[in-house]
């Protein structure tokens, strides 16, 4: 019969065994320390990665579906009578977009470079003729003022608002607020200013990498009315035209990404815009229709498959750390094998030396559990600090993050795996340990 | 007085390879219970092999062990642990004390495998059984802190805890000398006077005067069994 207080003894007679050989002990559960903390320290990288990358599909609008207009790579200039190319989007896509049921929101943008001038400086940026629903769409943050309103849209207002950059470069030591910036001929009113923004992440579909921080914000009608449907584009001494109704469109899906059918949903919008598009475009494919659920899903497989192939690292090194420790038990046994014969004499039965063995194992591995976690922990705390010290001291790692997020689960399974380790593998030699014959046992030295 | 051990026709027979050495050859004997016995013989003539059977360590190859009235010689593992640990002490040559433990929790050792709680009663207990022995001072130390005559004694207080039937001594005084030895047997004398029966092997006949009976063993078979004459302790140290 096991009773608490023979438990109990186990116990303290364990650690104390334990302390008697300190170094072999921590040695012996090296293995299970580094498994744990293996196991802590991968999974919460690669949640904190992972959530940085949902992050970043979240900022483009997870249950946004992005169509742009693309140059088609066939379409030249030489041979057409004007120079101007015409292609992308139309204004009639768009009215049939506004038909499918579950798109709650759409923002027609055009997109161009054009100089901005204010006194005698110019700024190199990017002119966006949008209107007001781009805000809301794209979650964007303003640092000052507001956004264009549809008041703004609807009687061509000529304002504007400043990208981090533009703001920065053209007004850098007075609100910008109030004062006017000169585009193409034309002086536009700043009415706000954005707050620095992230650039989208250019992986997948054909969503290149986007930078913000250099666009000036107008008003789509005014955009058409000051600058007409052909827009000329001189870069480093020639000229491009182009004839370009709408250059993207965005639109929101009225649903969630957390369920499926709320992706279902999304997924189905994406597929009828695409038909509507392969209808208006016929053969000329100068559209492209990114839907960044695509992504999510993309990155969220990823992850599952990284976090598969961390527990199979975990495992072995957990296998090995406990062959380590049944190692160590077979000597132990072998050395206190006197120990073992005086407990058989003294009237100690089979299992009492079985649970004896046992217990020391598992107290053996749990302690190296419990510790694994706890530097698991601290390097999750301490890594970030320290990358950022060696960015700082060495011309290394520069803009290297590492996102992490601790979780619970994995603490919770590295604890317990550990606790089933020391039974595992602390079975057999306690097995052995009672087999021994208690007169040979004490006759050992 | 009525027998506390018996056994009959006891034959051990051990299998080294093709050989069969026979350590017991038919052995008769009766164990008072109040006795105080000495088993002598050369190395070789079966004396430890018996104190093992007796001591249900080992098992005969053939013959009858009765212990108090339960026929303990056909037990399995788990019974022959319980008859150990319910009804027979130990004191061995070389002392055989846990390293990890204290002095007192050496002494508590048995009461751990009989299964009863070990409370501040039982630790009391034990604590009397060390001042009994004249450790009561140094129930915190470690056996490596104290002498061989100490260590001894403590293992007669851990032999005492469980109220055994039977002390069984296996060269007690083998590693100890003269003046300790002397002091060992006075105590395990006093124990044999206040009603506790004692087996006890030893090749030294000083030591074997202590007992009131001697059994001489030779080849595996009864050489001899007399009774010693009453001397007091005090003739017995001098």
């Amino acid at each position: 019969m096991l009773s608490f207080a023979k438990l109990h003894r186990s116990l303290i007679l364990a650690v104390r065994s334990l302390w008697l050989h300190k170094l072999r002990s921590a040695l012996s559960v090296l293995g299970i320390i580094i498994g744990n903390v293996a196991v802590i320290t991968l999974l919460a990288f690669g949640e904190g990665s992972k959530q940085d990358a949902l992050e970043d599909i979240r900022r483009t609008g997870a249950t946004n579906i992005i169509v742009r207009s693309v140059k088609p790579p066939d379409v030249s200039t030489s041979g057409s009578r004007s120079f101007i190319v015409q292609y992308g989007l139309t204004h009639k896509d768009f009215d049939q977009f506004l038909t499918i049921p579950d798109i709650s929101r759409a923002v027609r943008m055009r997109v161009f470079p054009q100089d901005i001038y204010r006194l005698n400086k110019k700024f190199n940026g990017r002119l966006v003729g949008t209107t007001p629903d781009y805000a809301a769409i794209n979650k964007i943050d303003l640092a000052a003022g507001r956004f264009l309103t549809e008041h703004d849209d609807r009687y061509m207002e000529n304002v504007c608002v400043l990208g981090a950059e533009t703001a920065d470069y053209l007004f850098p030591f007075e609100d910008p607020v109030g004062q006017s910036v000169m585009i193409s001929q034309h002086f536009y009113r700043i009415v706000g200013v954005m707050k620095d923004r992230m650039p989208t992440g250019g992986t997948g579909g054909s969503l290149a990498a986007e930078e913000f921080n250099n666009d000036v914000y107008i008003p789509l009608q005014t955009c058409n009315v000051r600058f007409g449907q052909a827009v000329v584009i001189r870069s480093s001494g020639s000229f491009t035209g182009e004839n370009v109704q709408l250059h993207q469109v965005t639109m929101t899906v009225d649903a969630t990404v957390d369920t499926k059918a709320g992706r279902e949903k999304v997924r189905a919008a994406g597929n009828l815009i695409r038909e509507i598009l392969e209808r208006n475009h016929g053969l000329k494919k100068d559209f492209a229709v990114t839907v960044p659920l695509d992504r999510l899903e993309d990155a969220e497989r990823t992850q599952d498959r990284f976090t598969a192939l961390l527990f199979v690292i975990a495992g072995i090194s957990l296998a090995v750390g406990g062959i380590g420790i049944m190692n160590i038990m077979l000597a132990t046994v072998t050395e206190r094998t006197r120990e073992i014969g005086i407990r058989r004499a003294l009237g100690a039965k089979r299992r009492d030396i079985i649970m004896q063995f046992l217990i020391e194992a598992v107290v053996q591995t749990t302690i190296g559990g419990l510790i694994g976690v706890l530097i698991g922990i601290a390097a999750v705390y301490l890594f970030p600090p320290f990358v950022e010290w060696i960015s700082k001291y060495f011309d290394a790692l520069h803009g290297v993050k590492f996102p992490a997020q601790l979780l619970l689960w994995p603490i919770a399974v590295s604890l317990a795996v550990s606790v089933a380790v020391g039974v595992v593998f602390g079975l057999y030699p306690a097995w052995r340990a009672s087999r021994l014959d208690p007169i040979e046992a004490l006759r050992h030295e | 007085m009525a027998a506390i051990a018996r056994v009959i026709d006891l034959v051990k027979i051990y299998n080294m390879g093709a050989v069969r050495v026979p350590a017991l050859n038919g052995v008769t004997l009766a164990f008072d219970e109040g006795d105080f016995i000495a088993l002598m013989g050369p190395s070789g003539s079966g004396k430890s092999t018996l104190l093992n059977v007796l001591g249900c360590l080992d098992r005969p190859t053939s013959g009858e062990y009765w212990l108090g009235d339960e026929e303990v010689a056909r037990m399995g593992d788990n019974s022959l642990s319980e008859i150990r640990s319910k009804y027979l002490g130990f004191i061995f040559q070389s002392y055989n004390l846990l390293q990890q433990y204290t002095v007192v929790e050496n002494i508590e050792v048995p009461l751990l495998y009989q299964g009863i709680r070990l409370t501040a009663e039982t630790r009391r207990r034990c604590i009397q059984y060390a001042e009994m022995v004249g450790l009561g001072e140094r129930l915190d130390h470690r056996p490596n802190q104290l002498s061989g005559g100490q260590q001894q004694r403590v293992a007669i207080a851990r032999s005492l805890v469980n109220d055994p039937h039977v002390i069984l001594a296996d060269e007690p005084t083998g590693n100890l000398d003269s003046r300790t030895s002397v002091e060992i047997m006075q105590m395990l004398r006093r124990l044999n006077e206040s009603g506790k029966t004692i087996i006890m092997v030893t090749h030294e006949n000083d030591i074997a005067q202590w007992a009131r009976r001697v059994i001489r063993l030779r080849d595996g078979q009864v050489e001899s069994d007399v009774r010693n004459e009453q001397r007091t302790m005090v003739e017995l140290a001098s």
